[in-house]
Protein backbone atom coordinates (compact mmCIF):
# COMPACT_ATOMS: atom_id res chain seq x y z
CA UNK A 1 0.00 0.00 0.00
CA UNK A 2 2.68 2.10 -1.18
CA UNK A 3 1.31 5.60 -2.63
CA UNK A 4 2.32 9.44 -2.08
CA UNK A 5 1.39 12.09 1.39
CA UNK A 6 0.35 15.36 0.72
CA UNK A 7 0.83 17.56 3.53
CA UNK A 8 -0.08 21.41 3.24
CA UNK A 9 2.40 23.58 4.33
CA UNK A 10 0.31 26.35 5.81
CA UNK A 11 -3.00 27.22 5.99
CA UNK A 12 -4.49 28.16 2.49
CA UNK A 13 -4.18 31.94 1.30
CA UNK A 14 -6.50 31.03 -1.41
CA UNK A 15 -8.30 28.04 -3.46
CA UNK A 16 -6.20 25.24 -4.25
CA UNK A 17 -7.83 22.89 -7.27
CA UNK A 18 -6.93 19.60 -6.85
CA UNK A 19 -8.76 18.27 -10.08
CA UNK A 20 -6.95 15.56 -11.52
CA UNK A 21 -4.49 14.78 -8.94
CA UNK A 22 -4.86 11.26 -8.29
CA UNK A 23 -2.74 8.22 -7.32
CA UNK A 24 -2.72 6.90 -11.08
CA UNK A 25 -1.77 10.23 -12.45
CA UNK A 26 1.36 10.55 -10.12
CA UNK A 27 2.61 7.54 -10.36
CA UNK A 28 3.13 8.14 -14.10
CA UNK A 29 5.01 11.30 -13.05
CA UNK A 30 8.49 12.29 -12.13
CA UNK A 31 9.23 14.05 -8.74
CA UNK A 32 9.70 17.37 -10.17
CA UNK A 33 7.04 16.82 -12.40
CA UNK A 34 4.57 16.18 -9.64
CA UNK A 35 6.00 19.25 -7.62
CA UNK A 36 5.25 21.67 -10.54
CA UNK A 37 1.33 20.59 -11.32
CA UNK A 38 -0.22 23.60 -11.26
CA UNK A 39 -2.94 23.24 -8.32
CA UNK A 40 -3.58 27.24 -8.08
CA UNK A 41 -6.68 29.29 -9.73
CA UNK A 42 -5.04 32.59 -10.12
CA UNK A 43 -3.17 33.95 -12.49
CA UNK A 44 0.23 33.08 -11.23
CA UNK A 45 -0.42 29.84 -10.52
CA UNK A 46 0.09 27.35 -7.39
CA UNK A 47 2.70 24.69 -8.17
CA UNK A 48 2.31 21.54 -6.07
CA UNK A 49 5.70 21.04 -4.45
CA UNK A 50 5.05 24.99 -3.34
CA UNK A 51 1.56 24.11 -1.21
CA UNK A 52 2.55 20.76 0.06
CA UNK A 53 5.51 18.64 1.72
CA UNK A 54 5.32 15.73 -0.83
CA UNK A 55 6.71 12.31 0.62
CA UNK A 56 6.32 8.82 -0.61
CA UNK A 57 6.65 7.00 -3.49
CA UNK A 58 4.29 5.72 -6.34
CA UNK A 59 1.41 3.69 -5.72
CA UNK A 60 -2.18 3.18 -5.69
CA UNK A 61 -3.30 5.26 -2.48
CA UNK A 62 -2.63 9.05 -2.34
CA UNK A 63 -2.78 10.58 1.30
CA UNK A 64 -3.98 14.43 2.01
CA UNK A 65 -2.79 15.39 5.37
CA UNK A 66 -3.56 19.01 7.05
CA UNK A 67 -6.43 19.28 4.75
CA UNK A 68 -9.13 22.17 4.67
CA UNK A 69 -12.15 23.75 3.10
CA UNK A 70 -9.93 25.79 0.55
CA UNK A 71 -9.03 22.21 -1.43
CA UNK A 72 -11.36 22.11 -4.22
CA UNK A 73 -12.05 19.35 -6.45
CA UNK A 74 -10.06 16.53 -4.45
CA UNK A 75 -10.66 13.49 -5.86
CA UNK A 76 -11.51 14.88 -9.20
CA UNK A 77 -11.53 12.83 -11.88
CA UNK A 78 -10.37 9.58 -9.64
CA UNK A 79 -10.48 6.29 -11.78
CA UNK A 80 -8.41 3.66 -9.73
CA UNK A 81 -6.62 3.45 -6.04
CA UNK A 82 -8.10 5.16 -3.27
CA UNK A 83 -7.30 9.13 -1.88
CA UNK A 84 -7.62 9.41 1.79
CA UNK A 85 -7.82 13.00 3.27
CA UNK A 86 -7.71 14.18 6.46
CA UNK A 87 -9.50 17.39 7.81
CA UNK A 88 -12.08 19.16 5.36
CA UNK A 89 -12.60 19.47 1.93
CA UNK A 90 -14.02 22.00 -0.25
CA UNK A 91 -16.68 22.02 -3.48
CA UNK A 92 -16.85 19.53 -5.51
CA UNK A 93 -14.78 17.28 -4.07
CA UNK A 94 -15.32 13.75 -6.25
CA UNK A 95 -16.11 15.75 -9.40
CA UNK A 96 -16.81 13.31 -12.18
CA UNK A 97 -15.01 10.42 -10.28
CA UNK A 98 -15.52 6.94 -12.44
CA UNK A 99 -13.87 4.87 -9.78
CA UNK A 100 -11.82 3.80 -6.76
CA UNK A 101 -12.34 5.10 -3.48
CA UNK A 102 -12.33 8.57 -1.94
CA UNK A 103 -12.33 8.72 1.86
CA UNK A 104 -12.81 11.83 3.89
CA UNK A 105 -11.81 12.13 7.75
CA UNK A 106 -13.86 15.48 8.02
CA UNK A 107 -16.55 17.61 6.33
CA UNK A 108 -17.01 17.86 2.79
CA UNK A 109 -18.45 21.58 0.91
CA UNK A 110 -21.08 21.31 -1.58
CA UNK A 111 -21.82 19.53 -4.98
CA UNK A 112 -19.69 16.40 -3.59
CA UNK A 113 -19.97 13.82 -5.95
CA UNK A 114 -21.56 15.91 -8.89
CA UNK A 115 -21.15 13.99 -12.25
CA UNK A 116 -19.55 11.28 -10.07
CA UNK A 117 -20.20 8.04 -12.12
CA UNK A 118 -18.56 5.24 -10.35
CA UNK A 119 -16.47 4.84 -7.15
CA UNK A 120 -17.11 4.77 -3.21
CA UNK A 121 -17.13 8.23 -1.27
CA UNK A 122 -16.82 8.36 2.20
CA UNK A 123 -17.50 11.25 4.62
CA UNK A 124 -17.23 11.03 8.02
CA UNK A 125 -18.56 14.54 8.95
CA UNK A 126 -21.02 16.28 7.44
CA UNK A 127 -21.63 17.20 3.52
CA UNK A 128 -22.96 21.02 2.19
CA UNK A 129 -25.68 21.47 -0.18
CA UNK A 130 -26.28 20.03 -3.32
CA UNK A 131 -24.57 17.03 -2.59
CA UNK A 132 -24.84 14.58 -5.83
CA UNK A 133 -26.14 17.34 -7.20
CA UNK A 134 -25.58 18.87 -10.87
CA UNK A 135 -23.49 22.18 -11.55
CA UNK A 136 -24.46 25.20 -13.76
CA UNK A 137 -23.94 23.58 -17.38
CA UNK A 138 -24.17 19.65 -16.26
CA UNK A 139 -27.33 17.64 -17.40
CA UNK A 140 -27.40 15.53 -14.96
CA UNK A 141 -25.41 15.23 -11.00
CA UNK A 142 -24.76 12.08 -10.03
CA UNK A 143 -24.39 9.42 -12.42
CA UNK A 144 -23.28 6.40 -10.50
CA UNK A 145 -21.21 4.96 -7.48
CA UNK A 146 -21.35 5.17 -4.12
CA UNK A 147 -21.50 8.12 -1.40
CA UNK A 148 -21.43 7.32 2.51
CA UNK A 149 -22.04 10.15 4.47
CA UNK A 150 -21.92 9.65 8.27
CA UNK A 151 -23.64 13.03 9.59
CA UNK A 152 -25.75 15.52 7.99
CA UNK A 153 -26.41 17.00 4.46
CA UNK A 154 -27.25 20.57 3.50
CA UNK A 155 -30.07 21.45 1.28
CA UNK A 156 -31.09 20.19 -2.72
CA UNK A 157 -29.24 16.62 -1.98
CA UNK A 158 -29.35 14.58 -5.59
CA UNK A 159 -30.44 17.56 -7.42
CA UNK A 160 -30.45 16.46 -10.92
CA UNK A 161 -29.28 12.67 -9.77
CA UNK A 162 -29.52 9.86 -12.64
CA UNK A 163 -28.29 7.01 -10.78
CA UNK A 164 -26.48 6.30 -7.90
CA UNK A 165 -26.96 5.48 -4.20
CA UNK A 166 -26.32 8.49 -1.83
CA UNK A 167 -26.39 7.04 2.17
CA UNK A 168 -26.64 9.50 4.67
CA UNK A 169 -26.55 8.13 8.47
CA UNK A 170 -28.12 11.96 9.59
CA UNK A 171 -30.59 13.93 8.13
CA UNK A 172 -30.47 15.47 4.41
CA UNK A 173 -31.66 19.35 4.55
CA UNK A 174 -35.03 20.84 2.47
CA UNK A 175 -35.52 19.76 -1.17
CA UNK A 176 -33.41 16.60 -1.20
CA UNK A 177 -34.17 14.93 -4.35
CA UNK A 178 -35.11 17.71 -6.28
CA UNK A 179 -35.76 17.57 -9.98
CA UNK A 180 -34.06 14.04 -9.31
CA UNK A 181 -34.12 11.99 -12.54
CA UNK A 182 -33.14 8.60 -10.93
CA UNK A 183 -30.91 6.94 -8.10
CA UNK A 184 -31.19 6.43 -4.30
CA UNK A 185 -30.72 8.23 -1.45
CA UNK A 186 -31.33 6.82 1.97
CA UNK A 187 -31.44 9.39 5.26
CA UNK A 188 -31.66 7.16 8.10
CA UNK A 189 -31.42 10.51 10.22
CA UNK A 190 -34.72 11.32 8.31
CA UNK A 191 -35.81 13.69 4.79
CA UNK A 192 -35.67 17.25 5.32
CA UNK A 193 -38.69 19.64 4.52
CA UNK A 194 -40.20 19.23 0.39
CA UNK A 195 -38.53 16.93 -0.91
CA UNK A 196 -38.64 15.69 -4.94
CA UNK A 197 -39.97 18.88 -6.46
CA UNK A 198 -40.22 18.31 -10.00
CA UNK A 199 -38.98 14.64 -9.10
CA UNK A 200 -39.18 12.59 -12.05
CA UNK A 201 -38.11 9.29 -10.81
CA UNK A 202 -35.80 7.77 -8.38
CA UNK A 203 -35.92 6.77 -4.89
CA UNK A 204 -35.87 9.06 -1.40
CA UNK A 205 -35.93 6.72 1.36
CA UNK A 206 -35.73 7.34 5.63
CA UNK A 207 -37.76 6.86 8.66
CA UNK A 208 -39.42 10.19 8.25
CA UNK A 209 -40.04 13.46 6.22
CA UNK A 210 -40.39 16.63 7.41
CA UNK A 211 -42.73 18.26 5.33
CA UNK A 212 -44.61 16.89 1.81
CA UNK A 213 -45.07 19.20 -1.44
CA UNK A 214 -48.93 19.00 -1.71
CA UNK A 215 -47.93 17.13 -5.21
CA UNK A 216 -46.76 14.29 -3.47
CA UNK A 217 -49.77 11.53 -3.06
CA UNK A 218 -50.01 8.19 -0.55
CA UNK A 219 -50.00 5.02 -2.50
CA UNK A 220 -50.41 3.06 0.65
CA UNK A 221 -48.88 0.40 2.22
CA UNK A 222 -46.85 -2.54 0.51
CA UNK A 223 -44.43 -5.19 0.49
CA UNK A 224 -41.63 -4.24 -2.24
CA UNK A 225 -39.27 -6.89 -3.59
CA UNK A 226 -36.90 -3.96 -4.60
CA UNK A 227 -36.78 -2.61 -0.77
CA UNK A 228 -35.35 -6.38 -0.26
CA UNK A 229 -32.80 -6.40 -3.39
CA UNK A 230 -31.41 -2.56 -2.27
CA UNK A 231 -30.83 -3.87 1.54
CA UNK A 232 -29.30 -7.35 0.27
CA UNK A 233 -27.13 -5.16 -2.54
CA UNK A 234 -25.86 -2.76 -0.06
CA UNK A 235 -25.19 -5.42 2.74
CA UNK A 236 -23.30 -7.51 0.33
CA UNK A 237 -20.99 -4.28 -1.15
CA UNK A 238 -21.16 -2.29 2.29
CA UNK A 239 -20.79 -4.69 5.22
CA UNK A 240 -21.39 -2.65 8.53
CA UNK A 241 -21.67 0.26 6.76
CA UNK A 242 -24.57 -0.79 4.99
CA UNK A 243 -27.88 1.29 6.19
CA UNK A 244 -30.11 -0.82 8.64
CA UNK A 245 -32.73 -2.91 6.44
CA UNK A 246 -36.27 -0.84 6.35
CA UNK A 247 -39.26 -3.07 7.97
CA UNK A 248 -41.36 -5.38 5.63
CA UNK A 249 -43.99 -2.68 4.78
CA UNK A 250 -43.37 0.57 3.77
CA UNK A 251 -45.48 3.80 2.97
CA UNK A 252 -44.55 4.81 -0.79
CA UNK A 253 -45.51 8.47 -1.01
CA UNK A 254 -45.31 8.86 -4.87
CA UNK A 255 -44.59 12.29 -6.75
CA UNK A 256 -43.95 14.93 -7.89
CA UNK A 257 -47.24 14.57 -9.79
CA UNK A 258 -46.45 17.88 -11.45
CA UNK A 259 -44.02 16.14 -13.28
CA UNK A 260 -44.43 12.93 -14.64
CA UNK A 261 -44.74 11.42 -10.75
CA UNK A 262 -42.41 8.31 -11.05
CA UNK A 263 -40.16 9.66 -8.27
CA UNK A 264 -41.23 7.99 -4.79
CA UNK A 265 -40.59 8.06 -1.19
CA UNK A 266 -40.00 5.19 1.28
CA UNK A 267 -41.02 5.36 4.64
CA UNK A 268 -41.60 2.71 7.65
CA UNK A 269 -45.27 1.83 6.67
CA UNK A 270 -47.11 2.84 10.74
CA UNK B 1 -15.31 -54.49 -25.64
CA UNK B 2 -18.33 -54.18 -23.39
CA UNK B 3 -18.36 -54.24 -19.16
CA UNK B 4 -20.54 -55.99 -16.55
CA UNK B 5 -20.72 -53.76 -13.41
CA UNK B 6 -22.93 -55.31 -11.16
CA UNK B 7 -24.86 -57.53 -13.38
CA UNK B 8 -25.50 -54.67 -15.88
CA UNK B 9 -23.81 -54.66 -19.33
CA UNK B 10 -22.39 -51.36 -20.11
CA UNK B 11 -21.65 -51.45 -23.77
CA UNK B 12 -18.58 -50.27 -25.31
CA UNK B 13 -20.39 -46.93 -27.05
CA UNK B 14 -20.23 -43.39 -26.22
CA UNK B 15 -23.09 -40.67 -25.90
CA UNK B 16 -22.86 -37.80 -29.09
CA UNK B 17 -24.02 -35.07 -27.74
CA UNK B 18 -23.64 -31.19 -29.47
CA UNK B 19 -22.69 -27.72 -28.69
CA UNK B 20 -25.65 -25.47 -27.58
CA UNK B 21 -26.16 -21.67 -26.19
CA UNK B 22 -27.45 -22.22 -22.46
CA UNK B 23 -28.54 -19.39 -19.82
CA UNK B 24 -29.83 -19.97 -16.55
CA UNK B 25 -32.63 -17.91 -14.59
CA UNK B 26 -33.36 -17.72 -11.18
CA UNK B 27 -37.37 -17.38 -10.13
CA UNK B 28 -37.89 -16.53 -6.27
CA UNK B 29 -41.62 -15.99 -4.97
CA UNK B 30 -43.37 -15.41 -1.36
CA UNK B 31 -42.29 -19.60 -0.48
CA UNK B 32 -40.62 -22.31 -2.86
CA UNK B 33 -44.23 -23.71 -3.51
CA UNK B 34 -44.62 -20.65 -5.33
CA UNK B 35 -41.47 -20.07 -7.08
CA UNK B 36 -41.60 -24.11 -7.74
CA UNK B 37 -44.91 -23.40 -9.59
CA UNK B 38 -43.35 -20.62 -11.74
CA UNK B 39 -40.12 -22.52 -12.92
CA UNK B 40 -42.25 -25.42 -13.73
CA UNK B 41 -44.77 -23.56 -15.88
CA UNK B 42 -42.08 -21.52 -17.54
CA UNK B 43 -40.01 -24.62 -18.23
CA UNK B 44 -42.93 -26.61 -19.40
CA UNK B 45 -43.02 -27.72 -23.54
CA UNK B 46 -39.43 -27.81 -23.15
CA UNK B 47 -38.47 -31.34 -24.09
CA UNK B 48 -36.64 -30.67 -27.35
CA UNK B 49 -35.74 -27.70 -29.29
CA UNK B 50 -36.91 -29.62 -32.93
CA UNK B 51 -40.48 -29.32 -31.62
CA UNK B 52 -40.93 -26.61 -28.85
CA UNK B 53 -38.05 -23.89 -29.80
CA UNK B 54 -36.07 -24.59 -26.47
CA UNK B 55 -35.24 -27.46 -24.02
CA UNK B 56 -35.66 -26.44 -19.98
CA UNK B 57 -35.68 -27.58 -17.17
CA UNK B 58 -35.07 -26.67 -13.14
CA UNK B 59 -31.37 -27.17 -12.00
CA UNK B 60 -31.80 -26.71 -8.17
CA UNK B 61 -34.25 -25.11 -5.85
CA UNK B 62 -32.01 -22.16 -3.98
CA UNK B 63 -32.45 -20.89 -0.23
CA UNK B 64 -33.02 -17.49 0.75
CA UNK B 65 -29.65 -17.16 1.35
CA UNK B 66 -28.80 -17.63 -2.39
CA UNK B 67 -31.38 -15.24 -4.32
CA UNK B 68 -31.25 -11.32 -4.89
CA UNK B 69 -34.34 -11.03 -2.86
CA UNK B 70 -33.51 -12.81 0.24
CA UNK B 71 -36.77 -15.28 -0.72
CA UNK B 72 -36.99 -19.22 -1.76
CA UNK B 73 -36.20 -19.70 -5.56
CA UNK B 74 -35.41 -22.23 -8.03
CA UNK B 75 -33.14 -21.90 -10.89
CA UNK B 76 -34.03 -23.03 -14.57
CA UNK B 77 -31.81 -23.64 -17.23
CA UNK B 78 -32.88 -23.11 -21.13
CA UNK B 79 -31.09 -24.18 -24.18
CA UNK B 80 -31.21 -23.32 -27.98
CA UNK B 81 -29.40 -23.51 -31.14
CA UNK B 82 -28.38 -19.51 -30.21
CA UNK B 83 -28.15 -16.76 -28.15
CA UNK B 84 -30.95 -15.30 -30.62
CA UNK B 85 -32.95 -18.39 -30.45
CA UNK B 86 -33.31 -17.92 -26.76
CA UNK B 87 -34.37 -15.03 -26.91
CA UNK B 88 -38.27 -15.40 -27.77
CA UNK B 89 -38.04 -18.51 -25.73
CA UNK B 90 -37.27 -16.12 -22.82
CA UNK B 91 -39.92 -13.36 -23.67
CA UNK B 92 -42.59 -15.72 -23.83
CA UNK B 93 -41.80 -17.92 -21.11
CA UNK B 94 -41.08 -15.14 -18.82
CA UNK B 95 -43.75 -12.96 -19.89
CA UNK B 96 -46.28 -15.84 -19.70
CA UNK B 97 -45.47 -18.29 -17.09
CA UNK B 98 -43.37 -15.97 -14.48
CA UNK B 99 -44.52 -12.42 -14.95
CA UNK B 100 -48.10 -14.18 -14.39
CA UNK B 101 -47.21 -16.26 -11.25
CA UNK B 102 -48.38 -14.38 -8.10
CA UNK B 103 -45.43 -12.79 -6.17
CA UNK B 104 -42.83 -14.00 -8.34
CA UNK B 105 -39.75 -12.33 -9.58
CA UNK B 106 -37.08 -13.27 -11.73
CA UNK B 107 -33.20 -13.02 -11.94
CA UNK B 108 -30.30 -13.85 -14.11
CA UNK B 109 -29.10 -17.25 -13.05
CA UNK B 110 -25.99 -17.20 -15.10
CA UNK B 111 -22.54 -15.38 -15.20
CA UNK B 112 -21.07 -15.24 -18.61
CA UNK B 113 -18.99 -13.18 -20.67
CA UNK B 114 -22.04 -12.70 -23.45
CA UNK B 115 -25.53 -11.48 -21.93
CA UNK B 116 -28.95 -11.62 -23.17
CA UNK B 117 -32.12 -10.08 -22.25
CA UNK B 118 -34.46 -11.12 -20.05
CA UNK B 119 -36.51 -8.40 -18.40
CA UNK B 120 -36.30 -6.43 -21.91
CA UNK B 121 -39.34 -7.15 -23.26
CA UNK B 122 -41.94 -8.04 -20.16
CA UNK B 123 -40.57 -4.43 -18.91
CA UNK B 124 -42.92 -3.34 -21.08
CA UNK B 125 -46.17 -5.06 -20.01
CA UNK B 126 -46.13 -2.22 -17.01
CA UNK B 127 -47.37 0.22 -19.87
CA UNK B 128 -44.75 3.45 -18.93
CA UNK B 129 -45.72 2.91 -14.94
CA UNK B 130 -42.52 0.91 -15.02
CA UNK B 131 -39.14 2.02 -13.28
CA UNK B 132 -36.19 0.61 -13.12
CA UNK B 133 -33.72 0.70 -10.18
CA UNK B 134 -29.69 0.01 -11.20
CA UNK B 135 -27.55 -1.51 -8.48
CA UNK B 136 -23.84 -2.06 -9.10
CA UNK B 137 -23.49 -4.10 -12.64
CA UNK B 138 -27.47 -4.95 -12.63
CA UNK B 139 -30.45 -2.98 -13.14
CA UNK B 140 -34.02 -4.32 -12.14
CA UNK B 141 -36.89 -3.56 -13.77
CA UNK B 142 -40.22 -2.70 -11.70
CA UNK B 143 -43.67 -3.52 -13.47
CA UNK B 144 -46.58 -2.77 -11.02
CA UNK B 145 -49.04 -5.22 -11.22
CA UNK B 146 -52.26 -6.51 -9.05
CA UNK B 147 -50.19 -8.35 -6.07
CA UNK B 148 -47.50 -5.31 -6.18
CA UNK B 149 -44.93 -5.12 -8.12
CA UNK B 150 -42.75 -7.84 -10.75
CA UNK B 151 -39.12 -7.63 -10.24
CA UNK B 152 -37.16 -8.12 -13.01
CA UNK B 153 -33.12 -8.39 -13.64
CA UNK B 154 -32.95 -6.93 -17.37
CA UNK B 155 -30.25 -9.10 -18.52
CA UNK B 156 -28.71 -12.72 -17.74
CA UNK B 157 -25.40 -14.45 -19.21
CA UNK B 158 -25.33 -16.98 -22.04
CA UNK B 159 -22.86 -19.01 -22.71
CA UNK B 160 -22.63 -20.59 -26.18
CA UNK B 161 -20.31 -23.60 -24.40
CA UNK B 162 -23.14 -25.51 -23.62
CA UNK B 163 -23.58 -29.15 -24.36
CA UNK B 164 -27.73 -30.73 -25.47
CA UNK B 165 -27.63 -34.33 -26.06
CA UNK B 166 -25.88 -35.76 -23.57
CA UNK B 167 -28.00 -39.23 -23.10
CA UNK B 168 -27.75 -43.17 -21.35
CA UNK B 169 -30.28 -46.06 -22.85
CA UNK B 170 -31.35 -47.87 -20.09
CA UNK B 171 -32.03 -51.11 -21.69
CA UNK B 172 -34.09 -54.26 -19.34
CA UNK B 173 -36.69 -57.13 -18.79
CA UNK B 174 -38.73 -55.36 -16.27
CA UNK B 175 -40.63 -52.38 -17.47
CA UNK B 176 -41.95 -51.21 -13.99
CA UNK B 177 -38.39 -51.86 -12.98
CA UNK B 178 -36.70 -50.09 -15.17
CA UNK B 179 -38.79 -46.95 -15.04
CA UNK B 180 -37.86 -47.16 -11.28
CA UNK B 181 -34.04 -47.47 -11.65
CA UNK B 182 -34.54 -44.71 -14.57
CA UNK B 183 -35.72 -41.88 -11.64
CA UNK B 184 -33.07 -43.42 -9.56
CA UNK B 185 -30.67 -42.20 -12.35
CA UNK B 186 -32.74 -38.82 -12.63
CA UNK B 187 -32.91 -38.51 -9.08
CA UNK B 188 -28.66 -39.07 -8.79
CA UNK B 189 -28.37 -36.40 -12.21
CA UNK B 190 -30.79 -33.49 -10.58
CA UNK B 191 -27.82 -33.27 -7.57
CA UNK B 192 -25.15 -32.35 -10.35
CA UNK B 193 -25.01 -28.65 -11.37
CA UNK B 194 -25.59 -26.74 -14.16
CA UNK B 195 -27.50 -29.73 -15.97
CA UNK B 196 -31.39 -30.63 -16.95
CA UNK B 197 -33.36 -33.56 -17.96
CA UNK B 198 -35.45 -32.24 -20.19
CA UNK B 199 -37.63 -35.00 -21.18
CA UNK B 200 -41.61 -35.68 -18.71
CA UNK B 201 -39.62 -36.62 -15.00
CA UNK B 202 -36.19 -36.51 -17.14
CA UNK B 203 -37.33 -39.96 -19.01
CA UNK B 204 -37.80 -40.52 -22.54
CA UNK B 205 -39.45 -43.90 -23.91
CA UNK B 206 -39.73 -42.40 -27.00
CA UNK B 207 -35.74 -42.36 -28.23
CA UNK B 208 -35.27 -40.79 -31.62
CA UNK B 209 -33.40 -41.79 -35.13
CA UNK B 210 -32.04 -38.98 -37.59
CA UNK B 211 -34.76 -38.44 -40.56
CA UNK B 212 -37.75 -40.32 -41.81
CA UNK B 213 -39.18 -41.91 -44.38
CA UNK B 214 -41.90 -39.15 -44.60
CA UNK B 215 -40.65 -35.55 -46.34
CA UNK B 216 -40.98 -32.76 -43.66
CA UNK B 217 -40.25 -35.19 -40.33
CA UNK B 218 -36.59 -34.15 -38.63
CA UNK B 219 -36.75 -37.17 -36.33
CA UNK B 220 -38.34 -40.32 -35.92
CA UNK B 221 -38.96 -43.27 -33.59
CA UNK B 222 -35.55 -45.43 -32.96
CA UNK B 223 -36.84 -48.76 -34.78
CA UNK B 224 -33.76 -50.15 -33.79
CA UNK B 225 -34.71 -49.90 -29.97
CA UNK B 226 -37.97 -50.72 -30.60
CA UNK B 227 -38.51 -54.21 -28.51
CA UNK B 228 -41.88 -54.70 -30.63
CA UNK B 229 -39.65 -54.32 -34.15
CA UNK B 230 -37.40 -57.20 -33.38
CA UNK B 231 -37.54 -59.81 -35.75
CA UNK B 232 -38.52 -57.08 -38.10
CA UNK B 233 -35.94 -54.38 -38.44
CA UNK B 234 -31.72 -54.44 -37.90
CA UNK B 235 -32.37 -54.23 -33.99
CA UNK B 236 -29.99 -53.58 -31.61
CA UNK B 237 -31.78 -55.71 -28.86
CA UNK B 238 -31.43 -58.99 -27.39
CA UNK B 239 -34.37 -61.52 -27.48
CA UNK B 240 -35.20 -60.84 -23.31
CA UNK B 241 -35.57 -57.38 -24.04
CA UNK B 242 -39.26 -55.70 -22.64
CA UNK B 243 -38.15 -51.94 -22.88
CA UNK B 244 -36.20 -49.33 -23.24
CA UNK B 245 -35.81 -45.79 -21.37
CA UNK B 246 -33.35 -42.97 -22.52
CA UNK B 247 -32.28 -39.77 -20.04
CA UNK B 248 -31.14 -36.65 -21.91
CA UNK B 249 -28.76 -34.41 -20.41
CA UNK B 250 -28.15 -30.81 -21.25
CA UNK B 251 -25.83 -28.88 -19.31
CA UNK B 252 -24.06 -25.51 -19.07
CA UNK B 253 -20.57 -27.18 -19.59
CA UNK B 254 -19.59 -30.20 -20.85
CA UNK B 255 -17.69 -30.98 -17.88
CA UNK B 256 -21.35 -30.83 -15.80
CA UNK B 257 -22.79 -33.22 -18.72
CA UNK B 258 -19.98 -35.84 -17.97
CA UNK B 259 -21.12 -35.41 -14.11
CA UNK B 260 -23.85 -35.81 -14.52
CA UNK B 261 -23.59 -38.87 -16.90
CA UNK B 262 -21.27 -40.33 -14.19
CA UNK B 263 -23.90 -40.06 -11.57
CA UNK B 264 -26.49 -41.86 -13.55
CA UNK B 265 -24.75 -44.48 -14.55
CA UNK B 266 -23.46 -45.00 -11.34
CA UNK B 267 -27.29 -45.18 -9.99
CA UNK B 268 -28.50 -47.91 -12.72
CA UNK B 269 -25.71 -50.19 -11.84
CA UNK B 270 -26.01 -50.21 -8.20
CA UNK B 271 -29.52 -51.05 -8.34
CA UNK B 272 -30.41 -51.83 -11.95
CA UNK B 273 -29.70 -55.40 -12.29
CA UNK B 274 -32.44 -56.47 -9.33
CA UNK B 275 -35.09 -54.59 -11.22
CA UNK B 276 -34.39 -56.08 -14.83
CA UNK B 277 -31.90 -53.80 -15.75
CA UNK B 278 -29.50 -55.90 -18.09
CA UNK B 279 -27.87 -53.29 -20.04
CA UNK B 280 -26.56 -49.65 -20.28
CA UNK B 281 -25.88 -48.01 -23.73
CA UNK B 282 -25.98 -44.72 -25.13
CA UNK B 283 -26.85 -42.75 -28.63
CA UNK B 284 -24.52 -41.78 -31.28
CA UNK B 285 -24.53 -40.82 -35.05
CA UNK B 286 -20.89 -42.51 -35.32
CA UNK B 287 -19.62 -39.32 -34.12
CA UNK B 288 -19.53 -37.56 -37.46
CA UNK B 289 -22.58 -34.85 -36.20
CA UNK B 290 -21.52 -34.17 -32.61
CA UNK B 291 -18.77 -32.16 -31.59
CA UNK B 292 -18.89 -33.92 -27.56
CA UNK B 293 -18.47 -37.50 -26.98
CA UNK B 294 -18.88 -39.36 -23.56
CA UNK B 295 -17.32 -42.72 -23.60
CA UNK B 296 -19.48 -45.09 -21.08
CA UNK B 297 -16.37 -46.86 -20.26
CA UNK B 298 -14.60 -43.49 -19.20
CA UNK B 299 -17.36 -42.04 -16.78
CA UNK B 300 -17.92 -45.55 -14.62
Amino acid sequence: MSGFTLRLKAPATERINLAGITPARLASLSSHEIGSLNVGIEKGGLALGDAFDISGSAGDTLTIEGSGAALDFVGGGLDSGSIRIIGDVGAYAARKMTGGKLEIRGNAGNYLGSGTTGGRIYVSGNAGDNLGGAIAGDRFGMLGGLAIIEGNVGHRAGEKMRRGIVIVRGKTGEGTGTRMIGGTIWAEGGIGPTPGLMMRRGTLIGPSVERLLPTFVDCGKHDLVIIRILARYLKGVLGDLAPKPMPLFVRKIAGDMAAIGRGEILLPAS
Amino acid sequence: MSMTVNGVVVDDTFAEAFGMSGTGIIITADTLKWARIAATVATGFGTSVIGCGAECGIDRELSPDETPDGRPGVRILMFGFSPDALVPQIRNRIGQCVLTSPGSACYAGLKAAQSIGLGKAPRFFGDGFQTAKKLGTSRYWRVPVMDGEFVIEEETGVTTEAVGGGNMLIVGNDRAGLLETAEEAVEAISKVDDVITPFPGGIVRSGSKVGAKYSGMFASTNDAFCPTLRGTVKSELGPDTLAVLEIVIDGLTSKAVAEAMRAGLKAVTNSGAKRGVTRITAGNYGGKLGQHHYHLKDLI
